[in-house]
Formats: structure tokens, sequence, C-alpha cells
């Protein structure tokens, strides 16, 4: 049981918030994709008005987004309170994970072990997961995505391991 | 006139085969049952469903697309009035009202008048696209490069405007969005730009990749931080069709909500998330009784839910006619056909009049069997409601998965999905809204080539733009908006349509 504190507006919430400000977070972000997008860019030619080069709008809208970052970080450090919401780690791990895991296995292994990993891992990012139920669940999905995808639609994606002839 | 009936017909003829009505009738129900689906709204949706119309000819393709489109419109409003929940953004408001009926035991009606209202608005639209057609593609082929240019300066202008949240922000999305479009290969000059000598994005970034990184990985994301409690509404469905009193009252909203909704739909941004707002507060401003709104208001369901419908469907015509995608899930329209190897744009409808106008004819047949095939299966959404969200985002993960594959049989670009995952699910975290990066990603491509055309035919000079009247006009519009935008007074009724 946590006791919470009445002085801390947001307490109660789920998720804690992180003692960061939006707004110059959401700046230093747009200014740090900027720069390397500028950085990429170096070496490309913006050519003249007459021709255009390949390099014009990739310069130009990295300086225009450096620009909004600046001005946000600048309204977050005068006035703007507000903070970052906290992040779910869980859901980014496991998610990733298992998208991560898909993209590996599906070749080597085909779509009927690549589907089953990814739903199992994913799964991990819910704590409310029941471990049968998902099971279950898991092996009636990739039924049907293979009847779907493989029987119905013929997609060119692997079903087992070509090892075994498939 | 005789034009629009033969046009029509044609159309008509074209959809009306066996098969087109049969993936018609597929894709509306495809995408009513996943826009049921709380937290999948249209563009992952539509992402997520590409590869199974990649065997299909390009008309039965587009006709399926738009199908699970205007499908999931539905679904959506459906989940709102049942569950309390918009099934999707464009169903915001409908929650309002339609679950104070659905808790009245006057849910079914609610069902019905959305379904009948969203059918009246849709048969208005179609004949809206089909008599703006021709005009607007003659005008589009007037268009020099600058005025094209200028035309999605303008675009881009309104999706800031009527977009949710801050302006800078927004605008800040755009240009990001146009700098992501110009990493891969330069068209012109064969350079790499931005791949950071990886050759796997040296084609550019597909479309899909992005849309359904930032719109279906990134919502799981955002989804499973907080749980919804969700109150499925366990009273009695009770009569679907409405009464002659309840008919009468909600026509007058039907029709101005169709209204509405046409005009917001055809600007660019968000006409259909924007469309249902405004029917929502006019409806309010003008009743008699206006505390009734909030408490179970038939009006309150009537008006939006055409102005939803109809605004989905005047979207089409910017695409159609100019090639110009007005908001995301048109983005990824144009996404569809480029797989399929149309170029949108006014030719269309010259050289692809049974494309054109089937796709047209569609939507009107597509309205009429949502309104058939709704009303008999909401016994089957209300029980696909109660699916816990631990089961459905692993199967949204795979059906993503299996998807992004298939679009280029990489698994390099399943990777580069998550990784947009990641990127959407911090720029949500940032504040910042998504669409507009899309919008500005599609646009990015085209924008380029035109201004390089524009500056190459006017031998450099940027006045162009300003000895070109059309351009001009569509420039000064741009600044206006830009300028109203800033008045505290617009700002203050932007704020509060959204907030309401």
């Amino acid at each position: 049981m946590v006791v919470e504190d009445p002085a801390e507006p947001s307490a109660g919430k789920r998720e804690r918030s992180l003692n960061l400000n939006l707004e110059v977070c959401a700046g230093i972000f747009l200014i740090a994709a900027a720069a390397a997008a500028y950085y990429a860019a170096l070496p490309l030619d913006a050519g003249s008005m007459s021709g255009v080069g390949s390099g014009l709008l990739p310069k130009a809208t990295s300086l225009g987004l450096a620009g909004f970052g600046v001005y946000l970080a600048l309204l977050g450090l005068w006035g703007s309170p507000e903070r970052i919401d906290g992040f779910s780690f869980r859901g980014i791990i496991f998610v990733l994970g298992a998208i991560v895991a898909f993209a590996a296995t599906v070749r080597p292994f085909g779509l009927l072990v690549a589907g089953p990993i990814a739903m199992l891992i994913s799964s991990m990012a819910d704590p409310d997961t029941r471990p049968l139920e998902i099971l279950l669940f898991t092996a009636c999905m990739t039924a049907a995505c293979y009847l779907l995808f493989k029987v119905v639609l013929h997609l060119p994606i692997p079903v087992l391991p070509p090892l075994l002839g498939y | 006139m005789w034009d629009l009936i033969t046009n029509l017909q044609l159309g008509l003829s074209v959809a009306g085969s066996l098969k087109n009505m049969g993936l018609c009738f597929l894709g509306c129900l495809i995408g009513t049952l996943i826009g049921v689906l709380p937290g999948v709204g249209p563009i992952a949706t539509i992402a997520m469903l590409l590869p199974l119309t990649f065997g299909l000819d390009p008309v039965g393709a587009l006709i399926m697309l738009a199908g699970i489109y205007y499908g999931a419109q539905y679904g959506g409003s459906t989940t709102a009035i049942l569950v309390n929940i918009p099934g999707e953004a464009t169903a915001v408001v409908t929650v309002l009202d339609g679950h104070q009926m659905a808790k009245q035991g006057r849910a079914g009606i609610a069902l019905g008048i959305a379904a009948i209202g969203s059918f009246i608005a849709g048969t208005i639209a179609t004949i809206i696209i089909a008599a703006a057609a021709k005009p607007l593609t003659t005008l589009a082929l007037l268009f020099g490069p600058a005025d094209y240019f200028a035309l999605m300066v303008l675009g881009l202008m309104f999706a800031v405007v009527l977009a949710r949240g801050s302006v800078p922000k927004a605008i800040a999305m755009i240009f990001f969005g146009i700098l992501l479009s110009t990493v891969g290969t330069d068209i012109e000059t064969g350079e790499e730009r931005l791949t950071f000598g990886w050759m796997e994005i040296a084609d550019g970034i597909d479309f899909a990749v992005i849309a359904m990184g930032m719109f279906g990985f990134a919502e799981i994301l955002r989804n499973l931080e907080h749980k919804e409690a969700r109150a499925v509404v366990s009273a009695k469905i009770g009569r679907l069709l409405p009464n002659m009193a309840d008919l009468k009252v909600s026509l007058a909203p039907i029709l101005r909500g169709t209204a509405i909704g046409s005009i917001l739909g055809f600007l660019p941004g968000n006409g259909a998330v924007l469309g249902p707002f405004a029917s929502y507060s006019t409806e309010k401003k003008i009743a008699k009784d206006p505390s009734r709104f909030g408490r179970g208001a038939i009006e309150g369901v009537a008006g939006p839910e055409s102005a939803n419908n109809a605004g989905a469907q005047t979207a089409f015509i910017p695409l159609l006619t100019l090639g110009i995608p007005p908001n995301a899930v048109m983005a990824l329209m144009i996404g569809a056909m480029t797989i399929h190897g149309i170029v949108p744009g006014p030719q269309i409808i010259t050289k692809q009049p049974e494309l054109f106008w089937g796709m047209i004819a569609s939507m009107w047949i597509g309205n009429l069997m949502l309104l058939i095939i709704n009303l008999p299966l909401i016994g089957i959404w209300v029980r696909l409601l109660q699916v816990p969200y631990r089961l459905m985002f692993p199967a949204i993960i795979i059906f993503c998965c299996i998807g992004i594959y298939s679009i280029n049989n990489s698994p390099t670009e399943v990777l580069l999905t998550a990784a947009f995952g990641l990127f959407g699910y911090l720029l949500i975290k940032l504040g910042f809204e998504v669409a507009p990066l899309l919008l500005g990603f599609v646009l990015g491509r085209l924008m380029e080539e035109k201004l390089r055309q524009a500056m190459v035919i006017s031998r450099g000079s940027l006045w162009t733009f300003i000895d070109r009247p059309v351009s001009l006009a569509l420039l000064v519009l741009t600044l206006v908006i830009l300028v109203a935008s800033a008045l505290p007074a617009i700002r203050k009724s932007r704020e509060t349509v959204f907030t309401e």
C-alpha cells in the first residue's frame, strides 16, 4: 500500500512523471535530429536557384527543424511547466523485441515459427497476460495467419524452415 | 448533367460486377471488424491490410481499400456508442451523446441513426465527388509546377491549423516529414541522400513502413501504458430502427452535418476529424434546449456521424483530381495506388475512367452495404468488444509484421518499422502529433519535384510564384490562414472546438 502525498498533484496516477520539462526535451530532440540530418547533408550540393541541387531541401528543412527546436526549448525554459510522462519500458522492450525477433526468424525458420515467437514475446509486455490463454490464442492465430496469407492470398512468405523442404 | 449520369452509370457497371461487389463487401466487413476494436484506427487498419489487396487488379484493390476505410470509420462509431471509447478520432464526439443513449437503453437507435445518417451523407458526398471531379481535373491540368507547389504549401498550412495541439509543433512535424522524404537516392542527380551509407534505404523509406510504425506500433506502446477501463454496455441494445419522431428530429442535423463534413473533408488536414466537432457545436448552438446535449440527444449523434462520413468521402476529391492527399489515410491510398502502378492525379479520370468512376460508385454501394451489414451484425461487434487488449495487441503485431514483410519480402523493413514505432512513441511522449509528419512525408517528394520544375521553367526566379495568379492567390491564402490562426480570438475558438 502506497501512501499518497496530498501535496503532489500527480500522486495516485499509475505512471510516475519523469521530472523533465516537456518542451525543453522536445526542443532538444528536434535540434539533435536536425544536426544529424544536416551533417549527413553536408556533402550534398544545394545548387543554385535555377538548378536546385540535391542538398537544398534536406539542408533547408533541417535548419527549419532546428529553428523550431530552439523555439520549443526556449518556451520550456520560460514558463511552460509541463513534464514528460513516464515511459513504458516494459512495453518498449517486449513489443519491439517481438518485432525484431520476427524479422530475424521469418527468413530462416518461416512463418509458423516466427509468428508464434513474435506473439509470445509481445504478450509479455502486458502484466495481465495469462499463460494458458495466450498459448491457445497464439496457436489459433498462427493457424489463421497460415490459412489467410498462404492458402488464400498465396503471399511469398516462407512457412517452414527451408531445410525441411518447404 | 447528362455527362454525370453516364459517368456514374459507367461507374456502377464497374463497381456492380459480382467480383467488385464482393470485394467491396469484404472490405466493408473487415474494415468494420477492425474499426470496432478500440486502439486500431483507420491508418493502421489500411496499412495492416494492404497485403490483402496485392493479388487483385487495381480497380478491385482500391475498391476494397476504400471499403476498409469507411468500414473502419463506421466501426469506430459503434465502439463509441457501446463502450464509451471512440474506436478512432473521428468518433470522439459521438461518445458524448451516443454512449448516454446507450445507457438509457437506446443503443440500438443510436447505432441505427448513425448508420442512416452515414448513408445519407455518403450518398450526397458521392454525388458531390462525381460533380466536382470533371471541373477540378480540368482546372488541375491548367496548373503549372509553381501553382502545384503553392497548392501544397496551402494544404500543409491547412493541415497545421486544423490539427490539434500546438501550431509550431505541427509545423515542426511537417518539416520532419519533408526531411524524411528526402532520404534515399535523389531522382535528378542520382546522389544518395541522408542514408548514412545504409544500402537498405537507398531507395527511400517506404511509406507503409512509417505509417505502420508510427500508427500501428507506437499506438500499441501508448495503449499499453494506461489500461483503459472498458465498460461495455450490458443493457439491451434495444430496437434498432428509429421511429418517425426520431427520424424527424434527426433529418435536419444529418443534412447540416453532411454540408459541414463535405466542406471540411475536402480541405487538407484533419477534415474528417474536425467535421464531427464542428457539427456537434453547431447543433448544440442552434438547439432549443442545449442542456439536453451530453445527456443522450439524438441530434448529437446524427449530425456528427453524418459529418464524419461525408468528410471521409470528400477527402477523396483532392486525391483523385489533383493527386494530392489531404490527410494521412489518403496518403496511404497513394501508397496503395503506387503499388498497383497507378499514378494519382488529374490524368486518372481521362486515362482510366473505369477506375475513377468505379471507385466513386463503389463508395455509394459500400455505404449501402454498411447500412445492411451493420445493423444485423451489431451483436457480433458487441461480443468482439469483449476481447481483452492483452490478446488484441499480439494479434495486431503479428498482422503488422506479416504485412510489412510482404510488401517487399524484406526482413529489414520489419526492423525499420520497429525503429519508426519507437520514434513515433518518442514523438507522442514529447507532445507531437504524428499525422502532420506523415502528410509532410508524402507531399515532400512531390513538392521538391514541383519546386525544381518551377525553378527550371522560370530560370531560377522566385518571382514565378508571385507572377502566376493562381500561385499568388494560393500563397496569399496561406499567409492569411497563418496570420488568422495566430489571432487570439480564432486561437481561442480553435481551442474550445477541440476541448469540447
